[in-house]
């Protein structure tokens, strides 16, 4: 699925991959809790759930985007693994007090409609409009992605 | 006769550059009147036409006298007469009209002078402005840049493209009417961006090509966006509930199988996988896969025996087993 735009690199693996990560985080999650699961359905929602993120941004190539990468820093943070990328954060962190300055006279109408963009993007915080909107097209292929994966696996194990 | 041959001397030299032209006119314009002659003739040498060498070095002799003649007899075309040109703002404009009307047929060859120009000029970052023929302000500028190779004086539209280049700094060409200075211009540069980027996202996100505007379309995007994101919430709730406890010692089973059934399975997860491409088996995963251990997962007879679980993604016949997942990747590793 290559992208025809020359200037923008918005390529997203097949879907094949998506479903492999995935369906690799659902067996590690069975691994972890074979026999103790707890009852509390939403405990497995979430669990399914994160799983569901990390396989994509795994899927999408790791550490080479912005929002796979923060969104893979974000769920390690929550088992409290060692972070890895502190030090790009804090590159980016550097930038955006300064590139955030300036950006809030630009365009207000523009500027609001981003700021929601990137509570919502992974990643996103540290970003110039134009970056996030890069970003923010990789993120929506992969997730459409990761979408269509899960429904087949949904519609293939739920009973007739 | 003489004023003719001066005229024509002037305006319709075929290789003088439209440039060597304006300084000419120009150091009339502002140094002393005595000078100016001497220059013009200095430039009038660099001119390397075949026909006009034997001419000019005898026009070189000549010439003051024909202006004098001309301005005398006031030939129009001219008008190159101390009185009108100092510092009259019509005499430049009608200057540069005659000169329009006469290098209309040149086009070609200034636009090509035109981008010898600007590639001298390439190496400093410069906002230029590039206006129309005839309006006050290029003359002006004009006079403030004279020694500018990139000040040229084109007969193209008023529109100036942007030209980007390949080097370090973005060429920007300001559009007529429009501020210089360059905290604009890098406004607009990086607005033109994200309209670029905004387009691309217009075709990604379905239903955008109604909506017009900016605001509009970043609202459709994130909408789709937090669709995209509640529709994952959701399956994931529907996977988890599809798929029952596993209530039994997997481990078990599996060791069991290992023994038993070496591969008499792998026909079935090829057939079944189909709407999976394979490639990524050969690509190299199915080493890791073999190392993590799910090799000696074959629980397949023990869970359905009627129909293949695996045709699960083809057909929706599906064994309400956890096992699923892992025949899945068995299947994956099958070839």
């Amino acid at each position: 699925m290559a992208s025809a735009d020359k200037l923008i690199n918005t390529d997203v693996p097949e879907k094949d991959v998506f479903a492999f990560h995935f369906l690799q985080s659902l067996s590690n999650l069975r691994k972890q809790n074979p026999f103790d699961t707890p009852d509390q359905k939403n405990y497995r929602v979430r669990k399914i759930k994160k799983a569901a993120y990390v396989s994509m941004a795994r899927a999408a190539g790791g550490s080479s985007r912005l929002w796979s990468r923060a969104l893979l820093r974000r769920a390690d943070k929550d088992d409290n693994k060692i972070v890895r990328f502190s030090r790009r954060k804090r590159k980016v962190t550097w930038k955006i007090s300064s590139k955030r300055r300036r950006s809030n006279q630009r365009a207000p109408v523009v500027e609001e409609a981003a700021e929601r963009l990137r509570n919502l993007v992974p990643g996103g915080g540290g970003m110039e409009t134009s970056k996030l909107m890069e970003e923010t097209a990789h993120y929506i292929k992969c997730l459409s992605m990761q979408v269509k994966v899960m429904q087949c696996l949904v519609d293939g194990l739920s009973p007739k | 006769m003489n004023g003719a041959i001066g005229g024509d001397l002037l305006l319709n030299f075929p290789d003088m550059s439209v440039l060597e032209r304006q300084r000419a006119h120009l150091k009339y314009l502002n140094p002393t009147f005595d000078s100016p002659l001497a220059g013009f003739f200095a430039d009038s040498s660099m001119i390397t036409g075949g026909e006009m060498d034997s001419y000019l070095s005898t026009a070189g002799l000549n010439l003051p006298m024909m202006y004098g003649e001309t301005t005398v007899e006031g030939d129009s075309r001219l008008s190159i007469s101390p009185e009108t040109t100092l510092g009259t703002g019509n005499f430049k404009k009608r200057k540069f009209d005659t000169e329009t009307k006469d290098c209309n047929e040149k086009k070609k060859k200034m636009t090509m002078n035109r981008d010898d120009l600007v590639e001298e000029g390439e190496e400093e970052k410069s906002k230029i402005t590039e206006q129309n023929n005839g309006s006050t302000k290029s003359i002006k500028k004009m006079k403030h840049k004279a020694k500018k190779e990139e000040n040229n004086f084109s007969n193209d539209s008023s529109k100036v493209t942007k030209e980007l280049e390949k080097t370090d700094y973005i060429h920007v060409r300001a559009r007529r009417g429009q501020a210089t200075d360059s905290h604009s211009i890098a406004e607009r540069v990086r607005r033109e961006k994200i309209s670029e980027r905004m387009k691309f996202l217009q075709d990604l996100v379905p239903g955008c090509d109604k909506i017009t505007g900016k605001a509009g379309m970043l609202d459709e995007i994130i909408n789709y966006v937090q669709s995209l994101q509640r529709q994952i919430e959701f399956l994931s709730m529907k996977l988890a509930i599809v798929n029952p406890r596993p209530d039994f010692d997997m481990d078990d089973i599996f060791a069991k199988e290992v023994a038993s059934t070496p591969m008499t399975v792998v026909p079935s997860p090829e057939m079944v996988l189909s709407g999976y491409s394979h490639e990524m088996v050969h690509s190299g995963y199915s080493s890791e896969m073999v190392n993590s251990g799910y090799l000696h997962v074959n629980p397949m007879q023990q869970v359905n025996t009627s129909s293949d679980p695996l045709s699960c993604f083809n057909n929706g016949e599906a064994p309400s087993m956890w096992d699923s997942h892992v025949q899945n990747l068995y299947g994956n590793l099958g070839v």
